[in-house]
């Protein structure tokens, strides 16, 4: 009796041995790396975190798994067919959203479905260095796929990020365009803030489990910096801090900006507070509530400029 | 209740059929839903275009998988149950899960740039080095089931204070190592299946040959010495292979909870307490729980993925009252 | 006879000086954990300010921030550790607590529940939810663990640690789907202090006085309930209406310190075994040493909390589980009888 349970074991094992032997033999063959590419012209190696990936004429269909590649995608004005985008539509900032129309979900940024990215039979994908590294080798299985620093890029960060993706678009000349324009807004905008400039700026998300601030080492605080606005937090380790009152108190910043997320947060409770009066921004009028999925979640170019619109609108044309 | 009255090698022999079946239909099941003709033609080798693609490199993979893991972790809980001899012991519980997940944070933070393969090495090593201090930590007192229950869970509450720690120290670095902490079987692929296949391949008849020394350690240490087993040295035996299943399969998928718990349970329901079916059978629940946790995570909330590490325990949580009350009234 | 009154003296004089002992680092605590934060306010200043405030920022950040967050970081210390003391004098077991229990857990989930079904609610209203799932967690595992013959600390360790993860699991899941942040998690999972104002200290106050006045009415009845139950019957104590009161009073401590600070863990584990240790198992003297001591450890803890990712707040769940792990270790490794 005990012999027979043990063979049929085996035999239940053997067969499945044998069936995933067959098929990861052909998936070798089927690798498009492995056989695309050596004799056209225009293929070119992309250098990224993750290594080189050759790239061959301009890719058509696209998918981001970051919110960063889509604004990229959207100045160079390619619509990518998939986006992880959290499974709502509604995290794609207003003005990207327009720019690139219709496509297709594909799950959440953490979590992205391998199997709905295939079914898009995408020529690249561009994902996030801290969130899919670890699938790199099954998405560069479906599609020639660059990993680029996205989640815990500060602002130059992205500048650089999008220069390699212009380059794997085969969209160099339109991207030093786009990133040349990008610039001569960015200086348009650092000319309105006066030189004298000398209030400091804190970025927080605020919800009801904490005030989450964003520190000068941060995209959105690196970004305010770029133009002259100087970051309330000039330490920490961490890019993200979790605060209390306490401490925005000894920060004193003279304006926030306040991305809310959920209808009641801390801050309304630190509102009944003479502390939470008293400071700068607070006594001044310059306590301004912004989007959080454009000024934190999206970070690229159309983002950059919009949140620098949004900060010098708030604090020089009210 | 009748279930009882089956031969056990007949229960055996319709959960394997149940869980091939099971299998077969899973791989339709997906944010990409793939019609049965389909996979069909994929089998029979019939181009499947597209679908041929995603059913071998994703839903192929994972089903395997959720038949390694599943055995790994139903044996392993079966056997810890067996030499701890309550019916409460789990991989998780003892320790060996919390091991495994605390090793993998601590080296994604230590060594940010490991290539990939280094993630599940040093889970399977955390894992050990758990099984060593529960070894030093319980000799002491002649390796006793309750010492080993005890010092598992207390390794395994200084582990998870490790893990909350580099969490909150290291926020952006274990970003990373948040998918693998809950258990998830997303984007798995062969190369996982190839590293963790030769461990079950290989332990698991080797449990099949020992299922009598679990039934002579169940009857007591004096019983068991009485006739003739050398109670520490089986014990220890044991538990190196329950560690070597449930450490191989959670270095490879993460610290997925509640199948080393569940999937012996329902196994005893059905054939007994003999462990040369309660091995086997608990092999196929644990396999059969996993497949439609997992399936519940792709399929519920496309694209969405939920970790299957959830879903065990949203499945378990009700057994496990279910079977308090059936506890409570024999 | 003259030698036995002579050793009471001997341990009351032990008690008073333990006692002492133990107001005295919970002042010290209590003093750094308003000395120490952010905004620098000098050791003088803060003894200054705490008497007479004026007008001036660092007498509102001492007021209106540290000052509650001390108090309802004492409160919950005291609670925990109180609950902790009954449940293991309730079980004669020495590895019984709000978090091995399940109590902590339960409590969590009911929280988390209310806060995502009915996102109105008042946290008036989820002092309640803590409550009903503080009882449902303890239920829970103590039917596990009471089946087949009496409670052993292997069963009861087995079946709460069981009962701990799926509830955490179930929260986690909650959590996850509701809003992404890991933050959330982690202080679902590990609770905290920071950022506690005085309303959560009214909001604790009464529950938590009721549970510790009735803790000390309770203390006799424990102390005997120790020396078995027929000894106790044979005392002319009620047994039923003791455990009974006891699960109540162990339900509000627990439960308010949940609803407030989230399922903080390993204070209720750590504190009463070394008070006992010290003082023996009168429980009239160990419930009230139980509550200075367990205010203490979690008022050092937030202390030390705040030195884990400065300047940002880290959960002082974190710190307890640092410290009180090992000890469980201690404790396990002595078959969970000793200490």
């Amino acid at each position: 009796m005990k012999k027979s349970i043990v063979s049929l074991f085996m035999l239940v094992l053997v067969l499945v041995l044998s069936a995933c032997g067959g098929s990861s033999e052909d998936q070798t063959s089927e690798d498009p790396q492995a056989d695309s590419g050596e004799t056209a012209e225009d293929t070119r190696v992309i250098e990224h975190e993750m290594g080189e990936t050759e790239i061959t004429g301009q890719p058509e269909k696209v998918v981001a798994l970051e919110f960063s590649f889509v604004d990229n995608l959207a100045s160079l004005g390619v619509s990518p067919v998939g986006i992880a985008d959290d499974d709502d539509s509604e995290r794609i900032i207003e003005p990207i959203r327009e720019k690139i129309g219709d496509y297709t979900s594909v799950g959440t940024r953490k979590q992205p479905s391998l199997e709905v990215i295939s079914s898009l039979q995408p020529d690249l994908i561009i994902a996030d260095m801290k969130r899919h590294k670890d699938i790199y080798d099954q998405l560069s299985d479906i599609a020639p796929t660059i990993i680029l620093p996205s989640l815990a890029a500060d602002y130059e960060g992205i500048i650089s990020s999008f220069e390699t993706v212009s380059k794997a678009m085969g969209m160099e000349e339109k991207g030093d365009e786009v990133l040349a324009d990008h610039e001569a807004k960015m200086e348009e905008l650092r000319a309105q803030v006066p030189e004298d400039e000398e209030r400091t700026v804190l970025p927080a998300v605020v919800a009801d489990s904490g005030y989450f601030a964003h520190n000068m080492e941060s995209y959105t605080g690196s970004l305010l910096e770029s133009i002259g606005l100087k970051n309330a937090i000039q330490s920490g380790d961490e890019r993200y801090n979790k605060i209390n009152l306490e401490q925005v108190v000894e920060f004193n910043p003279d304006v926030m900006f306040h991305m809310v997320a959920g209808d009641q947060t801390v801050v309304d409770e630190w509102e009944s507070n003479d502390l939470y009066q008293n400071i700068s921004a607070v006594e001044n009028g310059e306590v301004h509530e912004v989007d959080r999925n454009m000024w934190s979640r999206f970070r690229g170019l159309i983002s950059s400029e919009k949140i620098l619109e949004d900060a010098i609108n708030y604090l020089y044309e009210e | 209740m009748s279930l009882k009255k089956m031969h056990p090698m007949t229960i055996i022999i319709s959960l394997t059929l149940l869980v091939l079946l099971g299998a077969f239909l899973s791989i339709g099941v997906g944010a990409v839903w793939i019609p049965p003709g389909s996979i069909f033609n994929y089998f029979v080798g019939v181009d499947a275009g597209g679908s041929g693609y995603i059913i071998e490199n994703f839903r192929l993979p994972r089903i395997i998988m959720s038949l390694l893991v599943g055995a790994g972790l139903g044996i392993s809980g079966a056997v810890l149950q067996g030499i701890i001899r309550n019916p409460l012991a789990s991989p998780d519980v003892i320790g060996i899960t919390k091991g495994a997940g605390f090793a993998a944070v601590a080296v994604i933070i230590l060594f940010p740039s490991l290539p990939v393969i280094g993630l599940p090495i040093a889970a399977f090593i955390g894992a050990g080095l758990v099984t060593i201090g529960l070894y030093i930590f319980a000799f002491k007192r002649g390796v006793q089931p309750a010492t080993l229950a005890l010092v598992g869970i207390a390794l395994g509450a200084i582990c998870q204070a490790g893990i909350q720690f580099l969490t909150v120290k290291f926020p952006l670095e274990t970003n990373a190592a948040l998918v693998w902490l809950t258990g998830s079987l997303w984007g798995k692929d062969w190369t996982d299946v190839w590293m963790l296949l030769p461990w079950i391949v290989i332990v698991v008849p080797i449990t099949f040959f020992l299922a009598p020394k679990l039934d002579v350690l169940s009857l007591g240490d004096d019983v068991a010495e009485g006739l003739g087993e050398p109670v520490r040295k089986a014990r220890l035996l044991l538990l190196i292979i329950a560690v070597i299943l449930a450490g191989a399969s959670v270095a490879v998928v993460g610290t997925l909870g509640f199948v080393g718990l569940i999937a012996p349970h329902i196994a005893r329901q059905l054939v007994g307490n003999k462990h040369i079916y309660l091995l086997p059978v608990s092999a196929l629940t644990g396999t059969l729980l996993l497949m439609v946790a997992d399936n519940l995570g792709r399929g519920l909330f496309p694209p969405t993925e939920v970790p299957a590490g959830i879903f065990t325990a949203v499945i378990g949580a009700p057994y496990f009252l279910f079977l308090l009350r059936k506890m409570q009234k024999s | 006879m003259q030698h036995l009154s002579e050793q009471s003296s001997v341990v009351k004089y032990k008690m008073v000086l333990i006692f002492l002992l133990g107001i005295l680092v919970l002042i010290a605590s209590f003093i750094a954990s308003l000395s120490i934060g952010a905004y620098a306010i000098s050791f003088a200043d803060v003894l200054k300010l705490l008497f007479s405030p004026d007008e001036g920022k660092a007498a509102s950040i001492i007021h209106t921030i540290r000052l509650p967050r001390a108090l309802v970081g004492i409160i919950v210390g005291a609670c925990l550790a109180i609950a902790g003391g009954i449940m293991q004098a309730i079980t004669n077991n020495p590895l019984a607590s709000p978090q091995v229990f399940g109590v902590n857990a339960g409590a969590s989930l009911m929280v988390v529940a209310g806060v995502v079904l009915f996102p109105g609610l008042g946290s008036s209203t989820l002092v309640y939810f803590a409550f009903l799932g503080a009882a449902v967690g303890g239920a829970i595992v103590y039917s596990l663990s009471s089946t087949g013959g009496g409670m052993t600390p292997v069963k009861l360790a087995l079946a709460g640690i069981t009962v701990h993860l799926f509830l955490s699991s179930l929260i986690e899941g909650i959590v996850l789907f509701h809003e992404t942040s890991t933050e959330d998690v982690l202080f679902w999972l590990a609770g905290g202090i920071d950022g506690r104002n005085w309303a959560d200290v009214r909001l604790m106050i009464p529950w938590s006085l009721t549970g510790l006045i009735g803790a000390l009415f309770l203390g006799k009845g424990l102390t005997i309930l120790g020396l078995g139950d027929d000894v106790a019957r044979g005392l002319g104590q009620k047994i039923g209406w003791i455990r009974a009161s006891s699960a109540i009073l162990v339900i509000l401590l627990a439960g308010i310190s949940v609803a407030v600070a989230g399922p903080i863990g390993f204070i209720g584990l750590i504190i009463p075994n070394i008070v006992r240790k010290l003082m023996g198992s009168d429980y009239r003297l160990v419930l009230p040493l139980s509550a200075v001591f367990g205010a203490a450890l979690l008022t050092i803890s937030d202390v030390l909390s705040r030195f884990i990712s400065f300047p940002a707040e880290s959960p002082v769940g974190i710190v307890t589980a640092l410290l009180g792990a090992p000890f469980f270790l201690y404790l396990a490794s002595k078959g969970g009888r000793a200490a």
